[in-house]
């Protein structure tokens, strides 16, 4: 019976929200410079980090373009947890279960924000978790997977501190944290207040922005150079 | 289509752009629904340090800069490539504003200092802000011109000190109307050059109108005594000449109830220094510059004429009182702290100067020639407010034992009246006794020079540090010879002994740059003065020591601390830029110690060197901090020349 039911499951359709998505990466050119690309910055609260049995209850995600944080679009959502009981994290996140017994559930939220994302590539702090529980949340409910391509900001952070400790070796006060909290310190960023997806969300924005045009130093990088990044790359 | 959604009771509207709009100028000034509007329109870029955001000439301007973190440098290059530094602007300063609403290219070059975010809105919103909102478009207009003046004054860094009296605001409230004296004075076309100058002698004028032959009212030029100068004696132009040759027509105009300070800016623009006063469609007068600057109070020129014409004692003590004054309008004009300073000991060394010209009217002249010396800061021409007396004197060695009795005498007298009298005048005692009473320090030439040679051949270092502001003396009344003398002395006995040089250096090195005043560390770690930076001995003192420790080491005869740096550095002794950087880094400190100084006198308190770091901005952080970094150049250099032995 589970078998026979998971495989009618795989052959149905996905949601034209995925279908749309898809459409958009066909034919996905990586050889344009940075600013012509449109990214959303996201940041999604979860029960836990469990992606089999935890969920998401929040989404956050602003959108950059010309390599600017456009603050007239944020995407901000609540969603409603099938499982209401075992989410202690909520409290870390300052929801209160009231709020999410409101929310709308995932089968609402998710095409929005795939709708949001566009033809956008996906930012994120380790983004690969948000991605596995979005992901997840997408096979459950769209019968899909997305296929906006990912930059995650903590790959550009450590590349950032090697080239810098590596060409500056009087810097001693760098610690090894790559919270997105320490890191925002450490660089000197303005601070937002952690554990709300949207502020978190603009945080990594806030970071995404410093560390492409530090790493890009002075020269505007296209995608494939970023991508192709090497730890030490200065020294090559 | 639109995602930020409300329903959840979580607005996602920009909470923090909101926030920093809030108190930021003039924005403040909104209401709550207008700002949120104002920050949904908003886009965050961010310029890593060293990034050019405009260029004079060339950027136009498609949106204003709100900076949110950072700071950036202003600036203009001229033809030559010469950069002149206008002016730094940190969080919560705007960018482009004034282009913006002029609707022209950037006029300065623009450039990140540090990492900077920055708050992007659109031209077309800033524009219709400034249309709808009069209190956006006032602050605007008023911080134009407030810049205008201050960077035409020169080089004003901040402009923090409080306004304290309303003379101050003459230049805001006077009409060009009020000013005009007399006149107008004026003169026929068709009349020779002779004879108008004659009038200007006359009338005892700098300029004469000059009017149509056939209607005295109708103005048609203005000559004056630079055309006087340039177009007829220097052209050797006939003095017979009619004036139209040489006249500058037609005469530019102001109206009479325009405010001085319109009149300065006009003046300032067009480069001249003569404007006609119009009323009701008549010429009424003529206005000039120099009309204008009698208008500030407490110039210091004013002051030098009021102390060198006092014939009382009692007359110098109110005197030295009004220095402060001086100083404040010193600053608001933008003046740098090194001339301040030095302008400062001009004031100063006249007071003493009247003051022991009446002593010795008073008690004699004295037996034989004397040189009061000025030691420490006095000495460097350092002073800021008033700060302990350091003096000494010096006097011609006596030829037998009846004039040693009698010198010993008559400048013990001296001094005790000269003490008693700066005592009045404000200038405090020194605590550690430095002061031409106690009877060490007044001496004849033979036991100053015996003093050097002790301190220099056979080096305690303990007293040595003790002694080091003597190193700095200078001649402060008197005979200048025995300075000098004494200087020689101490320059030619170095080259013999430059060990003591090394206790001097090393003391210099103890002192650690106190950078970690900017990791919100502790700065003095206890008492009344917890966590606050003692400009004077942790910023400026390593650079006091520098100079004086370099200027022996090389016989230089400058005591002023910025002036040694400058002779080192023609010398070639330091680099050019080491040089530019520390005269910079020290000038910077000296200004916000004046700043703060004189915040202190205002809020009645006596003036210290304890700067909290709360009342520091940003950028005078950031200034500070490359100050200290210097400090450690500093030391490296002295550790080359002074190596450990």
């Amino acid at each position: 019976m589970i078998p026979f039911l998971k495989s009618i499951k795989l052959f149905r359709k996905p949601h034209p929200v995925l279908e749309r998505n898809r459409q958009l990466f066909v034919d996905f050119n990586q050889s344009r410079p940075l600013p012509e690309y449109n990214f959303v910055v996201c940041d999604t609260e979860l029960t836990g980090l469990n992606w089999r049995r935890d969920e998401i209850i929040s989404i956050g995600a602003v959108r950059v373009v010309d390599l600017q944080i456009e603050l007239a679009a944020t995407f901000h959502q609540y969603v409603r947890p099938r499982n209401l009981n075992h989410n202690q994290a909520t409290f870390i996140h300052r929801i209160t279960p009231e709020q999410l017994r409101e929310a709308p559930p995932l089968e609402e939220v998710l095409p929005e924000f795939v709708d949001f994302c566009g033809d956008s590539l996906l930012v994120g702090h380790f983004v690969g978790i948000d991605m596995d529980f979005l992901n997840n949340a997408a096979r459950k409910v769209l019968n899909g997977t997305l296929s906006n391509p990912c930059i995650d900001t903590m790959r550009l952070a450590r590349l950032y501190k090697e080239a810098r400790s590596a060409s500056d070796y009087g810097h001693c006060d760098q610690s090894n944290s790559y919270n997105l909290d320490d890191l925002s310190q450490e660089f000197g960023l303005p601070r937002f207040k952690p554990h709300d997806a949207l502020e978190d969300a603009l945080q990594t924005a806030y970071l995404f922005l410093f560390l492409v045009k530090k790493l890009g130093r002075g020269e505007v990088l296209t995608l494939r150079q970023l991508y192709q990044l090497k730890p030490l790359w200065h020294l090559l | 289509m639109v995602f930020s959604k409300k329903q959840n009771g979580q607005a996602s509207s920009p909470e923090m752009v909101v926030k920093f709009l809030e108190n930021t100028m003039p924005f403040n000034e909104l209401d709550h629904e207008m700002i949120r509007d104002l920050a949904r329109h908003c886009r965050v870029d961010f310029f890593p340090k060293g990034t050019r955001l405009l260029t004079a000439g060339e950027t136009e301007l498609t949106h204003l800069y709100l900076i949110q973190r950072g700071g950036v440098k202003s600036f203009i290059t001229d033809d030559e490539g010469d950069v002149t530094l206008k002016d730094y602007r940190g969080e919560g300063s705007c960018i482009g504003a004034l282009g913006i609403i002029r609707g022209a290219l950037a006029n300065l070059d623009v450039e990140t200092v540090e990492d900077t975010f920055c708050f992007l809105l659109p031209r077309q919103i800033f524009l219709e802000l400034i249309d709808q909102q009069p209190v956006v478009a006032q602050y605007y207009l008023k911080s134009f011109s407030e810049k205008i003046v201050h960077t035409a004054y020169s080089e004003l860094r901040h402009h923090r000190v409080s306004r304290r009296s309303s003379e101050d605001l003459y230049l805001f409230s006077v009409t060009a109307g009020d000013i005009i004296k007399q006149g107008p004075w004026k003169i026929s076309s068709t009349a020779i050059i002779q004879q108008a100058a004659a009038e200007m002698t006359g009338h005892r004028v700098g300029s004469l109108l000059v009017h149509d032959p056939d209607d005295p009212e109708n103005i048609i030029g203005i000559i004056t005594d630079k055309d006087l100068r340039t177009k007829v004696v220097a052209a050797g132009l006939a003095y017979s000449a009619p004036v139209s040759e040489i006249m500058n027509s037609p005469v530019r105009r102001v109206l009479s109830k325009a405010i001085c300070f319109e009149v300065l800016l006009q003046m300032m623009a067009m480069g001249i220094h003569h404007l006609a006063v119009e009323q009701g469609g008549r010429i009424v007068g003529v206005i000039t510059s120099h009309d204008i600057m009698l208008l500030q109070g407490h110039s210091p020129y004013y002051l030098f004429k009021e102390i060198v014409a006092q014939q009382e004692f009692g007359g110098l003590y109110p005197l030295s009182e009004k220095i402060p004054d001086v100083v404040r309008s010193l600053i608001q004009e933008g003046g740098k702290a090194g001339n301040i300073t030095r302008m400062i000991a001009v004031l100063n060394d006249h007071i003493l100067d009247r003051m022991l010209t009446l002593l010795e009217q008073e008690i004699g002249p004295p037996p034989v020639r004397y040189c009061w010396l000025l030691l420490g800061s006095e000495g460097r021409r350092e002073q800021t407010f008033k700060t302990d007396q350091d003096n000494a004197i010096v006097y011609a060695d006596p030829k037998d034992e009846a004039q040693r009795i009698e010198a010993r005498s008559y400048f013990a007298e001296l001094a005790r009246l000269a003490i008693d009298h700066l005592v009045k005048c404000g200038y405090p005692l020194c605590p550690g006794e430095i002061m031409a009473t106690n009877p060490l320090w007044c001496q004849p030439y033979s036991v100053w020079a015996g003093y050097f040679d002790k301190w220099i051949a056979a080096p305690d270092p303990k007293e040595l540090l003790n002694v080091s502001i003597f190193f700095d003396f200078r001649c402060g009344y008197g005979d200048a010879t025995l300075a000098d003398d004494l200087r020689n002395h101490l320059i030619s006995q170095t080259r013999r002994h430059e060990i003591y040089l090394l206790h001097l250096a090393r003391d210099c090195m103890a002192s650690r740059a106190p950078l970690s005043f900017f990791k919100n560390i502790i700065v003095e770690k206890n008492g009344e003065h917890k966590n606050k930076l003692d400009v004077k001995h942790q910023g400026l003192t390593p650079f006091v020591g520098f100079g004086r420790v370099m200027a022996l080491k090389y016989g230089v005869k400058e005591t002023n601390t910025l002036a040694r740096l400058q002779v080192l550095s023609e010398e070639g002794h330091i680099s050019q830029e080491l040089w530019s950087a520390a005269s910079n880094a020290y000038e910077l400190q000296m200004h916000l110690r004046l700043i703060h100084q004189l915040r202190k006198i205002e809020q009645g308190e006596p003036p210290d060197n304890y700067i909290d770091p709360a009342q520091l901005t940003e950028l005078d952080k950031r200034m500070l901090k490359e100050a200290f970094g210097v400090i450690e150049r500093l030391h490296g250099l002295l550790a080359n020349i002074f190596p450990l032995m």
